[in-house]
């Protein structure tokens, strides 16, 4: 024992590795900062001075003061709200869908061979190419931007989620019944847990795409939503506001990509783990 | 008590696995079983597992006849294959799954110490070493206290001086409960160590080609002269074993 004991590394491998890796983490933050914030501030000064115009691509002062403007007005918020409600349902609806379906696709057989044909066929086509159908079935509203929301975050999940159950390891699921683990016990102990990270990169990715169509939604016919800030940017010739309206998006997309993370870390550990010593 | 009888595994392809194998291990007693690659030692695990049903043939232990995993039957993989997600003692506590949970930390708590890692329960598989990793598989497999033990090729993958130190710990281990012990190996010495009574496998289809007598007082000293001996009877034995397959593949 005593001999076995000396062939153990006395402290955890990677035990110092935090500290080191977040000053490393800050260093890469302020590098990839240089550009976009160099660039910003650079063509704030040539603005200032005269010596480029900035009508058709505002500087950061311009930018800032309209999103102010549209944050005291209250009218901010009103189109963040429209356009979170549209991505909130759509991804729910898309993401619950693909999650279902794909997981009973990676998991039986006979129902892939059924229905992942046709799933396939689907996703061939373009999903803007829905639009004016969804609009006949559905309406000019909410009904038919929620459907081709859904629909775009629907497939990258339906193809994560059946492609993760397909891979899992079946070496691991062989201990599963070395311990007389039954459907559900190997459900909900083995295969769950197996495709987690995989299922939380589906959702990320579907997520992107929800963001990505509904932009197409508000952009073809929205009186609110982000989307028609856009589009009244453009029809009023205030580039300023279309600036506006892009940083909102990127900061709200990233915003709930961080929130799927945040909520997925606490399983994900074991991950995270390997993530800091590799 | 292990009872195999007359255990055939044909897969639906056509490979005859195994053929007519039979043997009888008493509680308490440790076999080995050892040959070339695909001579069956594995197919003869899984079968005694429970993974895989036989073509014809039966297992019993106990005298219940297995065939499913059962509680009574505790098998070591050749990959430590612990489940990434769980940590180091809730592996261990998979073995366990029926027993109260102040028990069971007792329980895994023990197991941890058997195999020299009891401060090492909250860790991550992903952060031990090979050796480290196998152990928490042979106590996860241990602890459920089964009555037989199977061991399908545990050390393979390690170091010599890692595998040298788990075979003498997978001895002091068994000592302690002594189940019965089914060790799969290609590995002489580790047959030598670890068991009783040494079986040769002969490959397509698997069956026995000879039964070596290995009663040596433990621990096994492995620069013992006795040990030298037995070592070259097995050696020899195997070599003829090889050599009666090149002939019959001619």
């Amino acid at each position: 024992m005593t001999a076995l004991d000396s062939i153990l590394p006395t402290a955890a491998p990677g035990a110092k590795a935090p500290g080191a890796a977040g000053s490393g983490r800050r260093r890469t933050f302020l590098l990839g900062a240089v550009l976009p914030v160099g660039l910003a501030i650079g063509w704030e000064i040539l603005v200032q001075i005269g010596l480029a115009e900035g009508r058709l691509l505002p500087p950061p002062s311009r930018i800032g003061a309209t999103l102010l403007e549209l944050l005291q007005g209250g009218e901010l918020f009103a189109h963040i709200g429209a356009t979170l409600w549209r991505v909130g349902t759509g991804f729910l609806l898309g993401s619950v869908a693909g999650l279902v379906i794909g997981a009973a696709a990676g998991y039986s057989r006979l129902v892939r061979d059924i229905i992942d044909p046709s799933i396939q066929g689907l996703r061939a086509i373009p999903s803007l190419a829905w639009v004016p159908l969804f609009i006949l079935w559905l309406g000019i509203f909410e009904e038919s931007k929620i459907a081709l929301i859904a629909i775009g975050v629907f497939f990258p999940v339906y193809l994560g989620v059946s492609a993760a159950v397909l891979s899992v390891d079946r070496k691991i699921v062989e201990v599963g019944r070395i311990f007389r683990f039954n459907g559900r016990k190997l459900i909900s102990r083995i295969l769950v847990p197996a495709i987690l990270p995989n299922v939380v990169v589906a959702l990320r990715t579907g997520l992107g795409l929800g963001w990505m169509f509904v932009v197409a939604a508000e952009i073809m016919g929205a009186s609110q939503g982000l989307g028609y800030l856009l589009v009244d940017g453009q029809q009023l010739g205030k580039p300023d506001q279309i600036v506006a309206a892009i940083l909102v998006f990127a900061v709200i997309g990233k915003i709930t990509d961080a929130l799927i993370i945040v909520v997925s870390t606490p399983f994900l550990r074991w991950q995270d783990n390997y993530e800091r010593i590799g | 008590m292990l009872a195999i009888r007359h255990l055939s595994k044909t897969y639906p392809n056509g490979t005859a696995a195994l053929r007519d194998f039979s043997l009888e291990v008493s509680g308490g007693q440790a076999v080995a079983i050892v040959g070339g690659s695909g001579c069956g030692k594995s197919t003869l695990l899984r079968l005694i597992a429970g993974l895989e049903q036989p073509t014809e043939g039966s297992v019993q232990v106990g005298g219940e006849a297995i065939a499913e995993p059962h509680p009574a039957v505790g098998l070591v993989f050749q990959e430590p294959r612990l489940l990434p997600w769980l940590t180091v003692a809730d592996n261990i506590a998979l073995g366990l799954d029926d027993i109260a949970p102040a028990e069971r930390v007792h329980r895994v708590q023990e197991a941890l110490r058997s195999v020299g890692l009891a401060s090492q329960g909250e860790r991550w598989p992903r952060e031990l070493s090979g050796g480290m990793a196998q152990r928490v598989a042979l106590a996860r497999a241990l602890v459920a206290r089964p009555s037989v033990l199977l061991l399908d090729e545990p050390f393979s993958a390690l170091d010599a001086l890692t595998r040298s130190g788990l075979q003498d710990h997978l001895v002091a281990l068994w000592e302690e409960t002594k189940p019965t012990l089914v060790l799969v190996t290609h590995d002489i010495e580790e047959a030598l160590v670890v068991a009783d009574r040494i079986i040769i496998l002969r490959p397509r289809p698997g069956q026995i080609d000879a039964v070596i007598d290995a009663r040596l007082p433990r621990p096994r000293d492995r620069d013992s002269a006795q040990f030298e001996d037995i070592k070259k009877d097995l050696r020899i034995a195997l070599d003829h074993s090889f050599r009666h397959q090149v002939e019959a593949a001619e």
